[in-house]
């Protein structure tokens, strides 16, 4: 247990050495790989934060502009997927800052009819599967937009990218104790809204 | 029970999920929830709300990730025509510095000389030596800036190429 751990986590930091000198030296194929690899979990992240998917797709491009733009600047002592969170969150807050009240409003109202494909499952569901799953998303989807989005942040980096508390901190760039009692509360109000949903 | 055997077994239930207990909570909270059904049935909500968290899926364009690719290629190829501009630009910088000390003494002379054939005060044909300094980086100084008020010729075939896609 303890061997496979160690080994774990020395492939994890050979990985992050890889990946730090990729980016210095602007490796594109290694940037493609990075780009395919995070492709569910980026957007998810970014949707959670800006509410619309539009707002959500600019943000997944830039946040690879600026990946590579300052890849030298990734320290390979931090996950990667931490850091690349960081930078996503913060272009996703400029966005909002930038935003006007009526922006902003249209940005937490989304509605556009664009085509899209559902990212997260790769297999052909029959129809009665795709309309079940699709009210179940739209309930949850309903319940996380009810949430403070500081609580609805912490509880998908939890929850969906499997981060530990520790890795949220630095992504959010708040005390651990913050981000504990932010996912206290936001877990309570979240299965509350849940249960609001569907009753 | 009484409230704070509920309480405490509702923390744990939280804690569990957000932070992890430790074997002798988990010990205790399973026991607990064994003899207690309100309690299994908070568990129960909790597993539900995790599992609707982790299979919750999101919609965006199919095209996203080979449009993203292309977009980081090319600003990668940008910053590489950029980087070999602004090589160029401090190998001439350095030349050109190069150039003109070794020159200058012969620049002085004659200006000096020219200064002496047309009866000129000093104060005129040294100016016109610092001039003949300033001049050149003046000029550049002029086009670095012209350049950054109008769209480059690369900015322009990167609008084109993103109208294509």
């Amino acid at each position: 247990m303890g061997n496979s751990l160690c080994l774990f986590v020395n492939s994890m930091e050979q990985e992050n050495r890889e990946i730090a000198h990729g980016l210095r030296r602007r490796d594109p194929d290694l940037l493609d790989e990075l780009i395919a690899r995070y492709q569910y979990r980026l957007p998810r992240y970014l949707l959670t934060l800006t509410g619309n998917r539009q707002a959500a797709e600019d943000l997944f491009q830039e946040t690879w502009i600026r990946v590579l733009e300052k890849g030298h600047l990734y320290n390979p002592q931090w996950r990667f997927e931490t850091w690349l969170f960081s930078i996503a969150r913060n272009l996703a807050i400029d966005l909002l800052r930038r935003h006007e009240p009526e922006s902003l409003d249209a940005l937490l109202h989304p509605g556009d009819e664009r085509p899209a494909r559902d990212w997260s499952d790769n297999k052909s569901p029959t129809p009665l599967e795709t309309v079940v799953a699709d009210q179940r998303a739209e309930r949850v989807r309903v319940a996380l937009r009810h949430l403070v989005p500081e609580a609805r942040e912490v509880l998908v980096l939890r929850f969906q990218e499997d981060m530990d508390l520790s890795e949220i901190a630095e992504v959010v760039g708040a005390p651990l104790s913050t981000v504990k009692s932010r996912l206290y509360r936001g877990l309570e109000a979240f299965r509350n809204l849940l249960e609001e949903e569907e009753a | 029970m009484n409230p704070e055997t509920h309480e405490r077994a509702c923390h744990l239930i939280d804690a569990w999920q957000v932070e992890g207990i430790s074997s002798p909570e988990r010990e205790w909270l399973e026991t607990h929830l064994s003899e207690c059904p309100a309690c299994q049935a908070r568990a129960r909500a909790n597993e539900h709300v995790l599992l609707a968290l982790r299979s919750n899926s999101v919609t965006v364009d199919p095209a996203l990730v080979s449009t993203t690719q292309a977009r980081v290629r090319w600003r990668s190829r940008e910053l590489r025509e950029n980087r070999a501009r602004l090589r160029a630009l401090w190998i001439s910088c350095g030349l050109s510095w190069l150039l003109g000390a070794v020159t200058a003494p012969l620049l002085w002379q004659a200006m000096a000389w020219l200064g002496r054939q047309f009866e000129l005060s000093p104060v005129i044909w040294i100016t016109g030596f610092a001039l003949f300094w300033v001049a050149p980086a003046t000029v550049v100084g002029a086009l670095v800036a012209w350049k950054h008020s109008h769209p480059s010729g690369l900015k322009n075939d990167r609008q084109a190429w993103e109208r294509r896609i």
